[in-house]
């Protein structure tokens, strides 16, 4: 049943996610477009430099636009459909509680990363067509490169593949974090939308709370160390898979034994 | 065979708010039974708690000797009393979409019961009109094999003139040795298709007999008897 849930969370999505991601290549093709030819000098007419300036703007605006609302749109997505008239539907399928849940989280954390893939790509392809700050900027990524992971290219790969793996649950702990406190909310009697949002900001403070506590700690024990020693992928990944497990037993918790749709 | 439907001092409340007060009730299997009250008795209270929708605050519910879970919902087709599709698919996707997770769901049977009903299977849901969504539902959940259709009011946005259709539609289409339990307050509408008839008042069942004995004992229809007991 996980397969079915999950093309049924991709068909109610994907028309949204592709509008989103046409949007950002039309506006990056435009902006391209503008670098290329120079549109930006001043040799240029004041009108065209105006246009050049303009189409930038809508451009940055683009992706902002994008971040929040592909954040909005699966946030509304998994409320609706969970908790509103919807999820007397999805409530009454025969199906596991675990499912519904793995099913929306992977689908939304599909959506996100292919979201921060064209965002990356757009931003590369951008900065690629002004060969003089692609050069730079590359200079600027190898030094640090250099500088957060070891030397040698075992090391360095392992790293590498750590940090992907400490970067997606660290989306998970996100996305389930607001599930969870979606269904933190629907326990409340009045007011749903608003608890949850109480709910949201309570959990983020208490987790920034424990990250200084983490840092303070570790901070004590490796007074020599520096700053990526202490924060390296290592506590993303312990952090990623703690956070994912709690909020995921807490919308699972909510959703199995204390559902009450109105 | 244990009866479909046990409730066992099932109790609700909200808050300071008692919605089911302490609920006692068997619901036999192969009968077409009336869930009838006002509005705010309870209705809805007692049949979201059957299909898993609310936690009871105090004793149980059994579908089948089951508490609400996966196996009762594949044994319950459902009717709630509000849309629960999502308005941008279309009537063919739901179709599709009911056939995917129901094992017993029919899809001839409800092509042929749109076909009726002149409703096009490409129209999206958010085109349709009230009625027609709930004719759309009606047809996704009497298209299933069911032992138990729970069907709460379901002909309360729909014109009086399709109501004696859907009334068909239910009764010439529900499995014999299934159950139906109908909540509704348009009494006349439906007290000649009621095997058996439950009163629910202020979260208590006042009454539960069959419509036959009632007739018989009471000497008036249900309606009648029913505007009696519950008269303001």
């Amino acid at each position: 049943m996980l397969g079915k849930l999950m093309k049924y969370e991709w068909k109610a999505t994907w028309k949204f996610i592709l509008i989103a991601n046409l949007m950002i290549t039309v506006m990056t093709i435009m902006a391209n477009v503008t670098v290329k030819l120079d549109f930006f000098s001043y040799e240029q007419p004041n009108v065209i430099q105006f246009i050049a300036i303009m189409v930038m703007m809508t451009y940055i605006l683009s992706m902002f636009a994008m971040i929040i609302g592909v954040a909005i749109f699966l946030v509304y997505r998994f409320y609706t459909s969970t908790y509103s008239d919807q999820g007397y539907l999805l409530h009454t399928l025969p199906v596991d509680k675990h499912h519904i849940i793995i099913a929306k989280v992977l689908v939304s954390a599909l959506w996100i990363i292919l979201c921060e893939f064209i965002m990356y790509l757009s931003v590369i392809i951008l900065v690629a067509a002004n060969g003089e700050v692609f050069e730079t900027l590359k200079d600027g990524m190898d030094s640090i490169i250099s500088i957060t992971i070891s030397e040698t290219a075992t090391v360095r790969g392992f790293a590498v593949v750590m940090s992907l793996v400490a970067f997606l649950f660290s989306l998970f702990a996100k996305l389930l974090k607001v599930t969870a406190c979606i269904s933190l909310g629907q326990l409340s009697a009045n007011h749903k939308l608003l608890v949850s949002i109480l709910y949201y900001f309570g959990i983020y403070i208490v987790q920034q709370i424990l990250g200084v506590i983490y840092l303070a700690f570790i901070a004590a024990i490796n007074k020599n160390n520096s700053f990526y020693d202490m924060y390296g992928w290592e506590s993303m990944l312990v952090s990623g898979i703690v956070y994912s497990v709690v909020f995921y037993l807490i919308t699972w918790y909510v959703m199995d034994k204390k559902l009450n749709l109105e | 065979m244990a009866p479909i439907v046990q409730c066992m001092g099932l109790t609700k409340t909200y808050g300071r708010k008692i919605a089911l007060n302490q609920i006692y009730l068997n619901m036999e299997r192969s009968r077409i039974i009336g869930l009838l009250g006002p509005n705010g008795s309870g209705k809805t209270t007692l049949i979201k708690i059957m299909n898993g929708l609310l936690k009871p605050t105090a004793g149980e519910v059994l579908i089948n000797g089951q508490r609400p879970g996966i196996d009762t919902k594949l044994r319950i087709s459902y009717l709630p009393e509000r849309t629960y599709l999502n308005p941008g698919m279309k009537v063919i996707e739901v179709i599709q979409y009911f056939q995917d997770f129901y094992p017993d769901f029919r899809m001839d049977r409800a092509y042929d019961m749109l076909s009726r009903l002149q409703i096009q299977p490409n129209e999206r849901l958010k085109n349709l009109s009230k009625g027609t969504k709930e004719k759309v539902q009606l047809i996704l959940v009497m298209s299933r094999d069911a032992d138990l259709y729970i069907l709460d009011e379901p002909i309360a946005g729909v014109d009086p003139a399709s109501r004696d259709y859907i009334l068909h539609t239910i009764v010439s289409n529900y499995n014999r040795n299934a159950s139906i339990l109908l909540s509704t307050h348009l009494i006349s509408d439906v007290e000649n298709i009621l095997d058996d008839v439950v009163f629910i008042k202020y979260g208590s069942i006042v009454l539960q007999a069959s419509a036959e004995q009632i007739r018989q004992n009471e000497q008036k229809s249900i309606d009648r008897f029913f505007r009696e007991v519950f008269a303001c």
